[in-house]
């Protein structure tokens, strides 16, 4: 039930910022798109480079759709506009609370996904999009709204929210399996970033785009930092003294 | 009924709340005074638990008050000092929202909404942001979502803060009225009529500890109750007498610039907490 009441809020936040939401969620892998796909049209393991990087660009959006839908919102909630505080006095089990930021932040990342699939449609790349895509990119945003919630009961300020971004976000998208393979990264560095969830997610997204499936390793990762950053938002939400 | 035991509340080496001891009874309209950092809002916030004590504990009816509690926290409601809403929502939604979150049926909701916002006379800005609302409409919208859940216990923190003087007397007719039905309000203001005017009873606070508990009358009596105010050297003496007559025959011995008055809360207030603060 208190999951619902987050979901409420979440749905009024998206229907009055539809536009600014949806254009944010649309520009950044445009670019993207338009310049490393078309602009310098290239080749990467003898297909499209576009074949290449539509896979990575949907877990990316994911990504950041997720998590600055949960981090800059809970930071302004709980820093800025103390609207946490109404959450905290309420009898709304704090639980659900957190599973609700969570559960409405991987839909805004599936969201943001949904539109660059929209967008690419037109290009015939042949690439395959099924439920087990759909699994992984819902993982994916679950990974990055939970690891956001946690972040956002550390951040001190509400202006913290986009230095996570620059720290966490921007790197992971540059390494983390989007634009090249992990497999011309040197040795050591790429076993380290290979564990990184983007790097799972985009690659899992991508072999099931050429017909494959999912790995068990792949998805247990995803679980791992779940189930690690679920647990700290909700030991912070229960037990630190000072909100 | 709530009970503080050896409320305590520090931050790094700073303690707000020093083993606080108060126990306030159910349907009581109590005030917590005091000067800024006192403690009020971190007892307050303790309550609500949005702060969790660093040692004692709150109990309410008898029952351990803790964050996991739901049954307990669903007879709490509080307005906050500062204006802790979502500022993109409009009224109807802070609304629906606080609602939600205390499980209301949906149409308990839109008639507690309807009725809640016509009394406040708000009903006319419904659809307006929270953003672009003045600030004693937010206090009144603060109220509002407050009384939606009907608590048993009501903590208001500085509820009249930025107020007119007209919207603080229509306030002070609510809470009246409220408290008339066995709502059990605990209050912090730094408007000390508006305590004399509205507590059964009043604890002073000083610097994180409790100075003294009482009714304004019982505070007033023990001061004298008539104040004789006189100017020396640019600044106010005051000297208080529990019979008029008494009163009436020092002022008789002073200069000009002396009056003779009922005492006050505030003088309490200062006498007790005001001497350790120094002359400007």
């Amino acid at each position: 039930m208190g999951i619902i009441t987050v979901l409420w809020e979440k749905w009024t936040e998206f229907k009055r910022d539809f536009y600014k939401i949806t254009l944010a969620a649309m520009i950044s892998p445009l670019m993207y798109l338009l310049i490393f796909g078309l602009g310098i049209q290239t080749t990467s393991h003898g297909e499209p480079y576009m074949n290449f990087l539509i896979p990575g660009i949907v877990a990316m959006s994911t990504m950041t759709g997720s998590f600055s839908a949960v981090a800059q919102n809970m930071s302004v909630q709980r820093l800025y506009e103390k609207a946490l505080d109404q959450v905290m006095v309420s009898p709304t089990p704090l639980w659900q609370f957190v599973l609700g930021q969570i559960i409405g932040g991987c839909l805004r990342g599936m969201y943001a996904a949904g539109i660059i699939l929209l967008m690419t449609m037109p290009v015939r790349t042949g690439l395959i999009f099924n439920g087990w895509s759909f699994f992984i990119m819902f993982l994916n945003g679950t990974v990055f709204s939970t690891i956001a919630l946690a972040l956002s009961f550390f951040a001190k300020s509400y202006t913290d929210a986009p230095r996570y971004n620059a720290y966490i976000i921007v790197p992971m998208s540059f390494i983390c399996n989007i634009f090249f393979s992990l497999d011309q990264m040197p040795n050591g560095f790429r076993q380290v970033v290979s564990l990184l969830p983007l790097s799972q997610a985009s690659g899992m997204i991508r072999e099931i785009s050429v017909g494959g499936s999912p790995t068990l390793f792949g998805v247990v990762i995803l679980f791992v930092y779940i189930a690690v950053f679920l647990s700290i938002s909700v030991v912070f939400i229960y037990q630190k003294k000072n909100l | 009924m709530i009970e503080m035991k050896n409320l305590t509340k520090k931050f790094g080496n700073f303690t707000a709340v020093d083993h606080l001891n108060l126990i306030i009874e159910t349907g009581e309209f109590f005030g917590l005074l005091g000067t800024n950092g006192a403690g009020k809002t971190t007892t307050i916030s303790m309550i609500s638990t949005v702060l969790i004590p660093t040692e004692g504990e709150i109990l309410i009816d008898g029952n351990l008050l803790t964050r996991k509690k739901s049954d307990q926290k669903r007879k709490l409601s509080v307005v906050t000092q500062e204006y802790s809403m979502r500022m993109d929502m409009n009224m109807d939604e802070v609304m629906e929202y606080q609602g939600r979150l205390y499980f209301l049926p949906k149409k308990v909701i839109k008639e507690k909404t309807e009725q809640l916002l016509e009394f406040a006379g708000l009903s006319p800005f419904r659809k307006r942001t929270v953003r672009h609302l003045s600030g004693g409409m937010r206090r009144k919208l603060m109220i509002c979502r407050a009384l939606m859940i009907e608590p048993e216990i009501l903590l208001l923190d500085e509820p009249t803060a930025g107020m007119d003087a007209i919207a603080r007397r229509q306030m002070w007719n609510l809470l009246r009225q409220l408290n008339g039905h066995n709502l059990t309000i605990i209050l912090t203001t730094h408007y000390i009529d508006e305590a004399q005017s509205l507590c059964n009873r009043v604890a002073l606070m000083d610097q994180g500890t409790l100075k003294k508990v009482d009714t304004p009358n019982n505070f007033i009596s023990e001061l004298g109750e008539f104040a004789v105010d006189q100017m020396i050297d640019d600044s106010l003496k005051s000297s208080y007498f529990n019979n008029r007559s008494e009163a009436i025959h020092y002022l008789e011995g002073l200069s000009e610039n002396a009056a003779m008055r009922n005492t006050t809360l505030e003088d309490v207030f200062i006498e007790t907490v005001g001497k350790r603060l120094p002359e400007k």
